[in-house]
């Protein structure tokens, strides 16, 4: 008994279409007219994306390329999910490097570090208020940063530890026994080997935190991250096309990024 | 061996990561419990209580709220352990070129980087009153009324499968691929049947995987608790409840059921775990 072929093709292409359903109905309705989310849709416009304001609209009637407070939340999460992704990348690379060996307390501390994915994320964000609250620290672009490296480090963890090559050891051991100082190995032997996984974490680490709300609402200050922005902004205000038009802009502009940044890694690393 | 690197050099790798976790992490979980049984939150005159814990399992709304949260988590993991498995099945042991399947890991992860509010209310438009089913309901003439399809819970776990489905699909399609294809090729040769070939290789060798799919599922939804509040009817969820009374400032209740949701979900990750070793995925 063999599946045939045009089932397993159907239910990939099913399993895509549920992954894509939103997204194609977030570009549809951002083209709508009027402000209601209905259908059939009778008219398409650019209005959401590019009409000049007349100062006197309420915010969620403003064009999108007219709202000051999204391009600085839009910043906010672009910085962030960089800063996530290049501590993710440096932490994933150093801690599943040091748990290849046998060493005391390893099983302890490899579920301390899974500890960060296994706790909800309102339970974290509370903690995490809590201890700043006690210590009189001030939230900061900083504290939003490290809240999300515990979350996303683990998913690089074990992307990377189920990926290592098994013979990577003894290539490691090869090149120690010829006199090869440390840094050298690894930037000649080890690097080259677990580059994918490198950069894995590094997109991993900045697609989690750009989607995060939950954790990231309980650590910053002032505007916060897109996600909070919007999340604050749908709390107080009604639902009109705008924010599907912020959604499709997002989206075209982090898919961008993304293949640029993962395009500069895959080059800088490799030189 | 001279040649190893002394083993000290492993414990100060991992130093960077174990203060980033103490700090955000260890500390203020301990915290939390420790204000879960105070009176007021405040370390200058701390007075210490249980009245919380015996307020919160002494409320009748507590084990609907329990039920809620633990009962809608666990059905969309195993939804989402539903409907992903077969995808990572199919990914590993039908799809032969390894380009294609990259393809399909990046097609998966795009819908990732739509902000997550608007991935939520992208869902208005498709299940909502005026939106493209109940269109196509009443133009096709099955119903002349629009059905609520929205604020159900079922369109929770419709939500949560969307945004949850390739936290199960990739460690499972992780584990899938590791399985040495001779394994199964000798128990064909030695004429097993396929469903033995199926449950007692490809599934057993798979079953770390699962285990973390869950995992990552199931805890995912615990802690969310804007989408429910939004989309499932106003069902309670421990969270939710966790939001409410910090937002509130009624910080020490809200410790204590912070407490009992880590608590109640850490055991079920323990029962997980010591089902199935999940080391052996990255072992």
């Amino acid at each position: 008994m063999k599946i045939p072929d045009f089932l397993v093709k159907t239910y990939i292409a099913i399993i895509i279409l549920i992954i894509y359903l939103p997204l194609v109905f977030v570009v549809l309705l951002s083209f709508k007219s009027g402000a209601n989310i209905s259908f059939p849709i009778e008219r398409f416009t650019l209005d959401w994306y590019l009409k000049p304001p007349t100062g006197y609209e309420y915010a969620a009637y403003v064009s999108l390329f007219h709202d000051r407070q999204f391009f600085a939340a839009l910043r906010n999460s672009f910085t962030v999910s960089i800063v996530v992704a290049l501590m993710a990348m440096a932490l994933v690379t150093i801690t599943a490097l040091a748990f290849r060996r046998r060493m005391a307390g390893r099983n302890f501390l490899f579920y301390l570090f899974l500890l960060g994915f296994l706790t909800p994320g309102v339970t974290v964000g509370l903690g995490v208020n809590f201890l700043f609250r006690l210590l009189n620290l001030p939230f900061s672009f900083w504290s939003a940063a490290l809240i999300n490296v515990i979350y996303v480090v683990p998913f690089g963890l074990i992307l990377m530890m189920a990926r290592f090559d098994p013979n990577l050891l003894f290539y490691e051991q090869a090149a120690a026994v010829l006199k090869a100082p440390p840094l050298m190995i690894f930037r000649r032997i080890t690097l080259p080997l677990i580059i994918y996984e490198v950069i894995s974490a590094a997109i991993l680490g900045f697609l989690l935190s750009w989607g995060e709300v939950i954790r990231t609402q309980f650590a910053m200050k002032g505007i916060g991250t897109l996600s909070t922005f919007i999340n604050t902004q749908l709390g107080v205000n009604p639902l009109t096309p705008k924010w599907y038009a912020a959604g499709t802009l997002i989206s075209a502009v982090s898919f961008l990024g993304f293949l640029v940044f993962a395009y500069l890694l895959t080059r800088t690393v490799r030189q | 061996m001279s040649t190893r690197p002394p083993k000290i050099m492993n414990y100060i790798l991992l130093l960077p990561g174990l203060l980033v976790i103490a700090f955000f992490l260890v500390i203020p979980l301990l915290l939390t419990v420790v204000i879960s049984f105070m009176q007021e939150f405040s370390f200058t005159n701390p007075i210490f209580t249980v009245e919380n814990y015996i307020e919160f399992f002494t409320s009748p709304q507590t084990p609907t709220i329990l039920a809620n949260t633990f009962g809608m988590s666990l059905l969309a993991s195993l939804v989402a352990l539903l409907v992903g498995y077969p995808a990572a099945y199919f990914m590993t042991f039908r799809i032969k070129s390894i380009k294609t399947r990259n393809l399909i890991i990046s097609l998966l992860l795009v819908p990732f980087l739509i902000d997550w509010n608007v991935r939520t209310i992208a869902w208005i438009p498709i299940l909502g009153e005026s939106g493209i089913v109940n269109y196509l309901l009443q133009y096709f003439n099955i119903v002349h009324q629009p059905v609520s399809l929205l604020f159900s819970r079922w369109t929770l776990i419709i939500i949560w499968l969307q945004s949850n489905l390739l936290f199960m699909i990739f460690p499972i399609y992780l584990a899938l691929s590791r399985i040495d294809p001779d394994l199964i090729n000798a128990a064909r040769v030695l004429k097993s049947p396929p469903h033995r070939v199926f449950y007692e290789i490809i599934f057993k060798l798979s079953l770390p995987g699962v285990i973390v799919g869950l995992t990552f599922v199931f805890v995912n939804t615990l802690g969310d608790y804007i989408t429910p509040s939004l989309w499932a009817g106003g069902i309670q969820v421990l969270g939710l409840s966790v939001a409410n009374f910090a937002a509130n400032f009624v910080w020490p209740y809200a410790a204590t059921q912070s407490t009992v949701l880590i608590l109640i979900s850490l055991a079920v990750l323990v029962i997980l775990f010591k089902i199935v070793d999940i080391k052996k995925l990255v072992e």
